[in-house]
This record gives C-alpha cells, structure tokens and sequence, in this order.
C-alpha cells in the first residue's frame, strides 16, 4: 500500500503539461487494466460487457485524473471508478432488492464463540483441494452482488475494509458484516461442488484440469 | 469501524492478569479483524499476541482459521486472473489518444443562405451548413 510516496516529490501538478499528465496516466494507470477487467467479469458476468465496463472506467479516469492526488492509492480510485461506472450503468437489474444494511450488522465471525466450535473444517478444506478454477468462479457468480465484491476486493485483490468502504460506497461495518458472510456463503458453495465432485468422480476424485 | 474493546495498556512486564485483558471468546469473535490486520491500533495486536501465547486453544483457531482463508484466497486468486484481451488494451490506448487530441474542440455551426439567380427573375436559394472545428490541441502545451 502507499508505494508511490516518492511520486509526490516527482509530480508538480501545477507545471504538468496536458502531455506529461497523459504519459503519467499511461504509465501509472494502465497497468491495471487486466486486474480492472478480472473485477469487471465479476461485477457484470459478461465478457463483452466486463470489457465495456473497462473501457468507460479508463475513459472517465482519465477525464477525471487531474483530480487524483498523487501518492495516493490509485489502484483504489480506478476500483472505485469501475465500481460506480458499473452500479450506475451496466447492472442490469436496477431494481433488485437490496438486502438492507441493518440485517448485517452482526459481523461476528463465528457463530458459537467458543473453543469447540468449528471441528471438521480441515476436512472440508481437504475436500477443496482438486477444486477447479470454474467452480470457484461459479460459486462466485452465484452469491448476491455485494458479498461477491466485498469477498473479490478483499481476498483477491487484498484492499483493506477502509478502502473497500471507499470503492463500494458503504460504511466499513457493512463491509465487514458482507466480508464476513460472503465468505460464509462461498465456503459452504465451494464445499457443495466439492462434494458434487466427489459423487462424480469417486473416492478423492480431484485431479484433472 | 467498531473496534474491539481493549483498553489494557501493555507495558513490559507480561504479567498472567493480562491474559484475561481480552477474554477467550471476545478473542474468538474478532478473530477475524486479527487475520485481516484489521485491529484498530499496535497495542491490540501486542494483547491479542500475549493471548495467544497463553492460550493454546485460542491459538489453534488462529491457525486453523488463517489456513483455511488463505486456502480460499489463494483458490479465488487462481480462479480470478483473467487477462484483459489483447484488443482491449488497444481500444483503452487509442480512445485515450482520441480524448487527449479532442480534449477541448469546440464545434461551430454556421449557416449561409445565397440567393441565386440564372435568369435574373427566379430566385433559388440555397442553404449551406459549415461546421468548424476549434480545436485546442493539448500537444500544443497550454
């Protein structure tokens, strides 16, 4: 996080030419187009719109990217960017219910707090083992919108709950209460298709692909 | 954010009381803000760290849970690594090309309407529209 302090020293936004300005967005920016296009495939399910939604997230950075501040993260504003360029424009069901905030303010990680609680967990991890890449994105496409972000910004792309609030426009205890149940909810999908798997396949069937 | 509730100053001396600064299942119900580095400040991680020092069972959940996270962040990792097609980053290049070289055009329309006249009685006029293109290149610098 923060790598780019030095960049403060070395950009005066003041003298930067509109050329210098673009080389920086070029080189700074562009880097995380294949990053911004793996989030987009997630948010929109679709190839073809995920490299639209791409596409405009470049377009209205570089309009906006006079406001960036420098030495800030900017991998987190382009995020925030693809973000809402997507809830405003490419969800394609505007109208689907929220599942309300104030359902989630429980964000307790487990739900019996106590030593003895969760036995067996290894075993299932064990049993995800062979697991293939398309199941896993399947999981994921199949759990609701925010738990799928908040559990994407978190575990594939490492973005702290602050920074997760900032992108998704949400408070950071929403953040933790979706984190927490979005992987709830994966874990207990993926363990499914192992299982799946396993009737399939027979005993430790887990090894193609 | 809600932090956890720890208020236990740790100094240098690990004393057995401070075991108890955090109890066994308030350790277990944030556990997760301690594997997301999520503690509010240094001195929770310090208590949290004497705990599990002292707890072996509190400990054994630490462990467990941080494997089985990383188990599943590492799956997603895999799973989610998408490259952008190649004419994707194309596309992104030439349209930051076209919005820098069209940055500030402005665009004037103007009309002209001439009275022709071929054998001096029948006027036929004609109505032309030119478009003129101002354009502020930024290459030119400001």
């Amino acid at each position: 996080m923060d790598a780019n302090t030095s960049e403060i020293a070395l950009v005066d936004r003041a003298t930067e030419t509109a050329v210098q300005q673009r080389a920086r967005f070029e080189r700074d920016a562009l880097q995380y187009t294949n990053q911004l296009y793996a989030a987009a495939l997630r948010y929109t399910k679709d190839p073809h719109d995920a490299q639209d939604l791409v596409q405009d997230t470049y377009a209205k950075a570089y309009v906006a990217f006079h406001q960036f501040e420098p030495g800030t993260n900017l991998k987190a504003w382009l995020y925030r960017i693809l973000t809402t360029t997507f809830i405003n424009t490419y969800r394609k069901d505007q109208r689907r219910p929220q599942i309300s905030d104030g359902e989630l303010e429980d964000w307790q990680i487990y739900d019996a707090a106590s030593h003895t609680s969760d036995q067996g967990r290894s075993a299932e991890d064990v049993a995800l083992d062979g697991i293939a890449d398309l199941d896993v994105k399947a999981a994921l496409a199949a759990m609701p919108e925010e738990f799928r972000m908040a559990v994407y910004l978190a575990d594939v792309e490492g973005f702290s709950y602050k920074e997760i609030a900032e992108i998704v426009g949400v408070p950071s205890g929403t953040v933790m209460s979706r984190l927490h149940r979005g992987r709830k909810m994966l874990r207990e999908s993926l363990a499914e298709y192992a299982k799946t798997r396993g009737f399939n396949r027979g005993k430790g069937g887990a090894g193609d692909e | 954010m809600r932090k956890p509730a720890v208020s236990i100053e740790v100094k240098g001396v690990r004393a057995m009381s401070e075991l108890h600064a955090i109890p066994c299942d308030q350790v277990l119900q944030t556990l997760v803000l301690y594997i997301d580095h999520e503690l509010a400040t240094e001195q929770d991680y310090q208590i949290y760290q004497i705990h599990f020092q002292e707890c072996p069972p509190c400990h054994e959940l630490l462990v467990h849970e941080s494997e089985s996270l990383s188990f599943m962040q590492n799956l997603l990792r895999s799973a989610c690594n998408e490259q952008a097609p190649e004419d994707l980053h194309d596309r992104i290049r030439r349209q930051i090309s076209v919005m820098s070289a069209t940055a500030q055009v402005e665009y004037f329309s103007q009309t002209t309407i001439t009275n022709f006249s071929f054998d001096g009685t029948t006027s036929i006029q004609v109505t032309q529209e030119f478009t003129t293109e101002i354009r502020h290149d930024f290459t030119d610098g400001e």
